[in-house]
């Protein structure tokens, strides 16, 4: 099963790297560069500036260049990026760091401290700070939002697409594939936002926006915030429940729709197999025919598609941070996108295709661990 | 023994001995496009250590007949008339049904179709056993065999877990096996398609059941694992004293397997008999059809006899005999009246060349009768 | 299987029952089953309805209810426009204009950037997942984990990103941008079926014959894989009009000129908290009926093209 897991893992470099490379190819390929974004923020001096093009390897954009020069530059930019290069020094000593190494080593060795290898992602050019400040205090509030939304996806979809597929054609059944086709077809925003109007605005039931109630509580992920909560754990975590349910309405209303007829589909066929025909031959009670054996081998292609459609969950995590104010990573995205913030951009890229490729390499894991078949591929 | 039974249990003792007594059997299908007729009034019986062969091409009714006696059927769908449901049956498969009494299947005296849910899953896999064509399907591939047959040995006699998997050791050595102990923890996906129909055998006998059903065992298998196959069947059967009821459409495996045989077409029995006499001598057109079908080495360079035409549109039966379409004897009274075996006279072939049919005198082959029931 | 006996003095109408009854069956080809199956789902009926509507709407809205962004009423009651019951049947937006215009015209623009996100998702799709399928090998391997790549980044940060940077507020590019993110989903799908039809007996046959490779592709493979893309393709249409709806929505897609549905959305967030629910509701309940409309069609195909289904 290690085995299985090394093998797995090391599958995933090249895509990682696809996706490094990815990330880099569109920041650069965009009109202006990160040259135009900081010669738009004022209050850096020209001595930052300059240190900035240093730190990153920027090249002089100079759009009359011949083609080969203008790719050399990029993979200048690219080494200065990922940190195999250090542009303090010029020509071959590039490939030195400061204290006279390799710059591509970890900094313990003697390598350089700059690039994505050394986990410098750069600063924000709106904000000031190191990127990977900027980004890690989004993360909880994101996590928040969507593992309690992975959570209730998955699980009542699983509810009611067994459900539904051992009822076939009840009332149930027919309820649950009706509701599924409406809500699968509704924009998830506009759902949202009606949402935010009937149980928010006309009911006053829940909070419209936020994460946290902000007369009552410190900005969230805040050193203040965190003593607050430690002083009332309770009320903490009653008044963020409070502002997820909607966030998280919206976020899985489509997705359980989908989910559930996939599972019930799948249920169905697993159910129409001949080992479910054998269980029955041999009098094993209903309960242990459909839980045991029908539903083990139905939640393989569930177990796949879920991990296919994480992506998916963090695209949805932008629209739903967007319409709820929320505080996570998806709103830094669409502020940086709209600010130009390149190297948060490609930071939150990055950040978020290593954790889809880590919950592909969950799901392959747990297929392994349902379906003997596959362990010893 | 195998012949039809009269309508009560007081009137013949022979079916009092019997194991397995069906009777009138009849399952219909309720599908979109019209009612299936799949079995339609089927009767035979096993007695205890008794083998029996059923015998028809695909679409005969018979793996119908055995799902049926097993219930494995979902109800709707699938309808068999008993006492019990006679109200809930839909209207178009009761104009089709008429006045056909009841189906019962008995088991050791108990009419299997009149029991509930529960009572009848204490006999699925313990007093009644059933194995399938598929060995590759039919397991479980995400459960080892082990797992597969200790549950059912657990759920039937209430062993232990340990004692469970010893009895789970055996039924593997049982059905020739060898290293069972390693065997018995890997998964289905491990073994070959010989290995793992005796995977299932071992399964089904690891309760010692009193009936085996075999529904096409070796139908899915190279021939070389057939002949060992049907040879552990046989084997076992002896062995444990167990009757043996195998479906098939094979008549070469009937031949070596199973003492008596029962003639399927289109969802009736049209010929019964012990293996010598039906295949040697057959009677029906039907079973004769099939025998000559059979390509042997003398026919080098002949064309091959074919039964004409096809099985009948399951929504449109043919009026009198079912067979009558594709009969070379066929005459007078075969296209207007339905021959059934159970009016029948003598008692084990379905056809008016036998029985004089109404209306008619004597039918042109009364005198191949068999000798115990010609009248003087 | 039915020998004409020797004696036949003719094919008489053949009995119920009789030998030759199955084959006077009357035998429809594959599509016209299809359409017989299509036409007995009743949902994929109501589906083409609502979508034949939105279609009627998309050519002839603009005409039969010209749009003017600039006639904006002074009579407001309120920085929440006039309500539907004060201006039927729809409201007004905050500035005053009928939201029932904006609905009118928002189609055309909506449904061609749905129809033709397709277009090009589909061709690239095909393209790519058919030669990966049938080639196999290396072109597969390498296609495939090019198409991977794909599938791994999120597909709304790349697509706002894209549109943001490179849109720059006009149709053509947008849509190029749509259609150019688009088609892996279906390169896989059309893959995973040209490998499972390529190992198909008529495949082999065909070869035996001696058919060459590109014609067994498309006189052969491309036939029997048409049914799921064609339903695929419905859903491809349903996914661009709601995720231009709100990329425009987010202001990073068609110019404030062009007016498209996701565009009627984009500025109605603020007058929610002041009551006015009509401006959202109704554009939005227009993309999410096409979209309703386009999943019951699409189911409807997918019972009709698959031999296999049972229902």
């Amino acid at each position: 099963m290690v085995k299985f897991i090394v093998r797995r893992s090391i599958g995933l470099l090249p895509l990682l790297l696809g996706v490094v490379v990815i990330s880099f190819l569109l920041m650069r390929a965009a009109p202006g560069g990160p040259q135009a974004a900081l010669s738009g923020i004022k209050s850096l001096t020209q001595e930052d500036r300059d240190a900035w093009v240093k730190q990153w390897c920027l090249q002089p954009v100079d759009a009359s260049d011949p083609v080969y020069v203008q790719m050399g530059k990029m993979m200048i930019e690219f080494g200065g990026w990922l940190g195999v290069l250090n542009c303090n020094n010029t020509g071959a000593q590039a490939f030195v760091s400061d204290s006279g190494n390799l710059n591509v080593l970890p900094t313990f060795l003697g390598g350089g401290d700059n690039g994505i290898i050394h986990g410098d992602l750069g600063s924000s050019i709106k904000a000031g700070r190191p990127v990977t400040e900027v980004i890690s205090e989004r993360i909880p509030a994101t996590l928040i939002l969507t593992s309690t939304a992975l959570v209730l996806w998955v699980g009542v979809a699983i509810l009611l697409g067994t459900y539904a597929a051992v009822h076939r054609y009840s009332l149930f059944d027919q309820a649950v594939t009706f509701f599924a086709y409406v809500f699968y077809s509704l924009p998830t925003f506009w759902l949202g936002l009606m949402l935010i109007f009937f149980f928010g605005v006309a009911l006053g039931l829940v909070p419209t926006g936020g994460i946290i109630t902000t007369r009552d509580w410190p900005p969230f992920n805040t050193p203040q915030y965190w003593e607050a909560f430690g002083q009332d754990p309770l009320g903490a975590v009653s008044d963020i429940g409070r502002h997820l349910i909607l966030p998280v309405a919206t976020l899985v209303a489509v997705n359980i729709a989908a989910d559930s007829r996939f599972v019930r589909a799948s249920m169905l066929e697993s159910l129409g197999q001949d080992y479910v025909r054998t269980a029955k031959a041999k009098g094993l009670p209903g309960r242990t025919v459909i839980g045991k054996h029908a539903f083990r081998n139905a939640m393989l292609p569930v177990v796949t598609n879920v991990a296919l459609e994480l992506p998916f969950l963090f695209s949805g995590a932008i629209v739903t941070e967007t319409i709820f104010t929320w505080p996570g990573m998806g709103r830094l995205f669409i502020d940086s996108v709209g600010a130009r913030d390149y190297f948060v951009l490609m930071g939150l890229l990055l950040v978020t295709s290593v954790f889809i490729l880590l919950a592909n390499l969950l799901a392959d894991v747990l297929y392994a661990v349902i379906d003997p078949r596959i362990r010893y591929d | 023994m195998t012949a039809p039974a009269p309508a009560t249990a007081a009137d013949d003792p022979v079916a009092s001995e019997a194991l397995l007594d069906v009777r009138d059997l009849r399952t219909y299908f309720k599908v979109m496009d019209g009612v299936v007729r799949a079995v339609d009034g089927v009767s035979f019986s096993v007695a205890p250590g008794e083998t029996l062969g059923i015998v028809g091409e695909s679409g005969c009714g018979k793996s119908v007949t055995a799902l049926s006696i097993m219930r494995l059927h979902d109800t709707p769908p699938t309808w068999t008339p008993t006492d019990a449901n006679a109200e809930r049956i839909p209207e178009d498969v009761r104009t089709l049904l008429g006045d056909a009494p009841p189906s019962r299947v008995m088991f050791e005296g108990r009419d299997l179709l009149a029991l509930s849910e529960d009572e009848m899953r204490q006999v699925r896999g313990n007093d009644i056993a059933m194995i399938f064509q598929e060995p590759m399907t039919s397991l479980n591939p995400v459960f080892t065999v082990g797992e597969q047959i200790t549950e059912a040995v657990m759920l039937h006699t209430k062993a232990s877990k340990k004692d469970a998997l010893d009895k789970a050791v055996d039924s593997l050595r049982a059905v020739g096996i060898n290293n069972p102990e390693r065997r018995v923890k890997q998964y289905p996906h491990e073994m070959s398609g010989g290995m793992r129909q005796r995977v299932m055998i071992a399964m089904a006998l690891s309760c010692d059941p009193k009936l085996l059903i075999a529904d096409e065992p070796t139908t899915a298998l190279d021939v070389t694992i057939q002949a060992q196959i049907l040879e552990l069947i046989r084997e076992i059967q002896d062995r444990t004293g167990a009757a043996l009821m195998l479906i098939t459409h094979d008549l070469g495996v009937v031949a070596e397997t199973v003492h008596d045989v029962v003639v399927m077409y289109a969802g009736r029995v049209v010929e019964t008999g012990t293996v010598d006499d039906v295949l040697l001598t057959p009677k029906h057109p039907y079973t004769e059809g099939l025998l000559t079908s059979i390509p042997s080495r003398g026919m080098r360079g002949q064309r091959l006899n074919v039964i004409k035409g096809t099985v009948p549109n399951p929504f449109n039966m043919p009026t009198g005999c079912n067979f009558a379409p594709r009969c070379p004897y066929v005459f007078g009274p075969c296209t207007d009246h339905d021959p059934r075996i159970e009016d029948a006279d003598p008692a084990d072939v379905a056809c008016w060349q036998y029985t004089p049919a109404p209306g008619s005198a004597i039918p042109p082959r009364a005198h191949l009768r068999r000798s115990s029931e010609v009248s003087a | 299987m039915s020998s004409i006996p020797a004696d036949d003095p003719g094919l008489t109408s053949p009995a119920p029952g009789s030998a030759d009854y199955e084959v006077a069956l009357q035998s429809l080809n594959q599509w016209q089953l299809a359409w017989r199956r299509f036409k007995r789902h009743r949902l994929a009926l109501v589906g083409a309805i609502i979508f034949a509507g939105m279609l009627f709407l998309a050519i002839f809205g603009p005409i039969i209810w010209p749009y003017d962004p600039l006639a904006l009423r002074r009579d407001l009651p309120g920085p929440q426009g006039f309500s539907p019951l004060e201006m039927p049947p729809m409201g007004s937006d905050g500035g005053g204009r009928a939201v029932w215009v904006l609905v009118a015209n928002g189609a055309r623009l909506s449904m061609i950037i749905g129809i033709t996100t397709m277009l090009i998702a589909v061709t690239i799709g095909i393209t790519v997942g058919g030669l990966a399928g049938f080639f196999g090998g290396r072109t597969d391997t390498i296609l495939m984990r090019f198409v991977d790549l794909m599938l791994t980044i999120p597909f709304l940060f790349i697509i706002l990103v894209a549109a943001r940077f490179f849109g720059g507020g006009e149709l053509i590019p947008l849509i190029l941008i749509f259609g150019l993110l688009s088609w892996p989903g279906l390169a896989r799908l059309v893959r995973a079926l040209f490998l499972s039809l390529r190992e198909q007996e008529f495949v082999q046959a065909a070869r035996a014959v001696g058919v060459g490779s590109l014609r067994i592709a498309f006189r052969h493979i491309l036939p029997n894989a048409v049914g799921p893309i064609i339903v695929s393709a419905t859903l491809l249409v349903a996914n661009a009009i709601i995720l231009e709806a709100f990329v425009s929505y987010l202001n990073f897609g068609l110019k404030a000129q062009d007016i498209s549905w996701g565009n009627a959305l984009a500025k109605s967030q603020q007058t929610i908290a002041v009551g006015n629910w009509w401006w959202p509701f109704f554009p939005g309940m227009a993309i999410a009926l096409t979209v309703i409309a386009i999943n019951f069609i699409g189911d409807g195909l997918r019972d009709a093209l698959d031999p296999r289904s049972k229902e």
